[in-house]
């Protein structure tokens, strides 16, 4: 006895099916309808409200607030850990003794654990830490109470751990965007005479577009979402507030708005969606993109 | 013959459901000092009732909050609930908490703490271990700083100025410890102020915010002019383990700072008052002659506590109500104290164990817990609480002036309040 094709593959592919619709689809759907009720988790039933939250959020100081640090989070981060992971894959791509060393001393911090990182830079970071030390030698101010208890450095603070974190990552894919670089290019523009610089302009970067579109949108969606070092180190305070965070604060936390928070959620999706397809765009285009 | 095995299985079901009903509580003590305790009257409270089992469930203070919410609102929520008070208005507010008004009237005169629980006129949850907050006295930095090591700062004038002594000393050394953007304990550190200058949330008849009153603005002043003076500025836990390094003079802690000291075997020298006060009344002059502190100065603190409460999804009621009555029962508060080092037992017998009796630190708590005050019990509690802490973060964090900082608190939740109504 056989089954259709169809029917096996339905089969065998069922178990991750049924999961991906119980546990996401569903889910993703039912906070859509959520974002337009007034769904509280300690009410009892819940009523639809049209735009009402939609409209409140963008009154909402706190939520504009949290959109603008989301924005500095994600284009603060990006350029920075692009092209650091740029240059540290160029310098980790030519051979040199300890070469091995570096490339996994850069990537360790991407597969430490975030708190255990959160917590070493709260260190860092506090009064009389090391970055303050540090700072005060070359001169620089240092904030009273120490970089994530002040409303002009904490966000920064986190920025910069975060760029530390994953630009080992980064660094990774782009090693090994560098390494499907045919040589025998490289090989025909040196006898040509192209200069190092030349080279790297005219064939490493182009053809590492694809990979460094991958970069940039993976990052953007990873740091639009950036949470865990904020629930950690500040828990939204200091001017840290950011979208995820508004999220979890107003849906699990105190008054447990769900509906609120849903539609929080879906801005933040919105917000995601565009940026994604905006770079999608700007990097297909032909010509120099760079 | 399956019908018969079916049969058989009904019947066993329901004669072990008559023998026994098992009631689900969710609590909060888990560490390994008081664990021990709760299990310990579990089984003595089964014993004395052997037609009901305690199933326990152990939450934290880090997600306790969101794990009840989420079992009310799926429908699992068990019989009886630990809550901290500032979540009984909300809970009860909801319809989630039963009202046991009419099954507690009996004993109520022996317990404290019954306004927190007490919503609407109707009361929602049995008061179990109350806490409040007082003044922790770094000795050895006193007299370091020149100061007699007994000095105990009764206004705000004198704790300024001793603040300032110690601060002086320099070398990572500081007066007072003054605590970070913390949401849910930055009001608990504030609102003493308010409080103790006369400042009030709302008005006596609760129909009218009034955070930003002159006093509570002058309280605001104050709490700015000593961080900005002579503080060390941290999170809760920073704060105490730099008072236990000696490098802060004056905090506010409550009692699980004296369990620290004690587990740790740490070697401080530390005195606790009640807090210093401001009588607006009186001004800064103390009057000569006159020994009670209490009388003229009354510095006031935050009180806040554990409460017992049944859900009204619970199907045990009789059963839940007897383990609180049991878990709540004098001689058992005395036993849970003296295994956490809690300070205030809700039951006024209690309170008058030798343990409290004969522990001067104890004996502070004792003075500063009728010395308290809590905020309003109010569904929209979280929200008012959000603006002050917000004030307060403006002011102390950002410069914002007190005056406009509180004024707009005080409109936000005036426009929350209308709206709720």
């Amino acid at each position: 006895m056989s089954l259709p094709r169809s029917a096996t593959s339905l089969a065998l592919t069922s178990p991750w099916t049924i999961t991906l619709a119980a546990f996401w689809v569903f889910p993703v759907a039912y906070s859509l309808y959520m974002g337009f009720t007034d769904y509280r988790l300690l009410a009892h039933g819940h009523a639809w409200v049209g735009w009402d939250n939609y409209r409140e959020l963008f009154a909402d100081p706190a939520f504009l607030s949290a959109l603008r640090n989301t924005f500095i989070f994600v284009l603060g981060t990006i350029p920075l850990t692009t092209v650091l992971a740029l240059g540290m894959a160029l310098l980790v791509d030519r051979p040199f003794q300890g070469r091995a060393f570096f490339r996994s001393a850069f990537f360790l911090p991407s597969i430490t654990s975030m708190v255990v990182i959160a917590l070493i830079f709260m260190n860092l970071y506090q009064r009389g830490g090391y970055v303050g030390l540090l700072a005060e030698l070359v001169g620089l101010p240092v904030p009273a109470n120490g970089f994530l208890y002040d409303n002009g450095t904490a966000l920064f603070a986190i920025m910069a751990m975060d760029v530390w974190m994953s630009v080992g990552y980064y660094m990774l894919i782009f090693l090994a965007g560098l390494q499907a670089v045919p040589h025998e290019l490289y090989e025909a523009a040196e006898i040509n005479g192209a200069s190092a610089w030349r080279r790297f302009r005219s064939i490493t970067l182009p053809l590492l577009r694809p990979v460094a579109l991958f970069v940039i949108v993976i990052n953007s969606i990873k740091s639009f979402q950036v949470f865990v070092e904020i629930f950690v180190m500040t828990r939204g305070k200091f001017d840290t507030m950011t979208c995820v965070y508004f999220v979890y604060e107003n849906g699990l936390t105190t008054a447990f708005r769900v509906g609120y928070a849903s539609a929080a959620a879906y801005v933040l999706l919105v917000i995601i969606a565009l940026f994604s397809v905006a770079q999608f765009a700007l990097m297909r285009r032909r010509g120099p993109a760079w | 013959m399956r019908i018969t095995t079916a049969l058989i299985a009904l019947g066993l079901g329901v004669t072990s459901a008559r023998a026994q009903t098992t009631i689900e509580w969710w609590q909060f003590w888990t560490d390994p000092s008081i664990k021990p305790t709760i299990e310990a009257m579990v089984q003595d409270f089964e014993r004395e009732n052997p037609d009901i089992r305690v199933k326990l469930t152990d939450l934290t203070w880090a997600n306790g909050h969101e794990k009840i919410a989420i079992a009310v609102a799926s429908g699992t929520a068990p019989d009886v609930l630990e809550l901290g008070s500032d979540w009984i208005a909300q809970f009860a507010a909801e319809g989630q908490l039963a009202d046991i008004s009419d099954d507690i009237a009996l004993d109520s005169a022996g317990f404290n703490g019954w306004s927190l629980a007490t919503y609407r006129g109707r009361v929602y949850a049995r008061p179990w271990i109350l806490g409040t907050r007082v003044l922790f006295i770094n000795q050895d930095l006193l007299k370091r700083a020149g100061l007699d090591e007994n000095t105990v700062p009764v206004t705000w004038g004198e704790l300024m100025a001793a603040a300032q002594a110690i601060s002086k000393l320099g070398r990572g050394v500081y007066g007072w410890g003054s605590n970070i953007a913390e949401k849910h304990r930055l009001y608990k550190k504030f609102l003493p102020f308010v409080w103790s200058n006369g400042g009030q949330i709302l008005s006596d008849d609760g129909e009218f915010c009034v955070i930003s009153s002159t006093r509570a603005v002058g309280a605001l002043k104050f709490y700015k002019s000593l961080q900005d003076c002579c503080s060390f500025v941290d999170d809760q836990r920073g704060l105490e383990d730099a008072f236990l390094d000696n490098k802060i003079g004056f905090i506010i802690s409550g009692d699980w700072l004296l369990k620290r000291i004690q587990q740790e075997k740490r070697s401080i020298r530390f005195a606790t008052s009640i807090l210093p006060g401001n009588n607006p009344n009186l001004g800064e002059e103390r009057t000569p002659g006159v020994r009670s502190i209490a009388e003229v100065y009354p510095g006031k603190s935050f009180l806040g506590g554990e409460f017992l409460a049944v859900t009204t999804s619970s199907t045990h009621r009789a059963e839940a109500l007897k383990l609180i009555a049991y878990i709540t029962r004098p001689e058992n508060q005395v036993r849970f104290c003296k295994a956490n080092y809690s300070a205030n037992p809700s039951s006024r017998n209690a309170q008058q164990d030798a343990f409290f009796q004969e522990n001067p630190h104890l004996q502070t708590f004792g003075r500063q817990m009728r010395l308290s005050s809590h905020p309003p019990v109010d569904p929209d509690w979280v929200f008012m609480e959000d603006e002050i802490e917000k004030a307060v973060e403006d002011v102390v964090f950002n410069d914002a002036a007190p005056g406009e900082a509180l004024r707009r608190a005080q409109i936000r939740i005036t426009e929350l309040r209308t709206k709720a109504k």
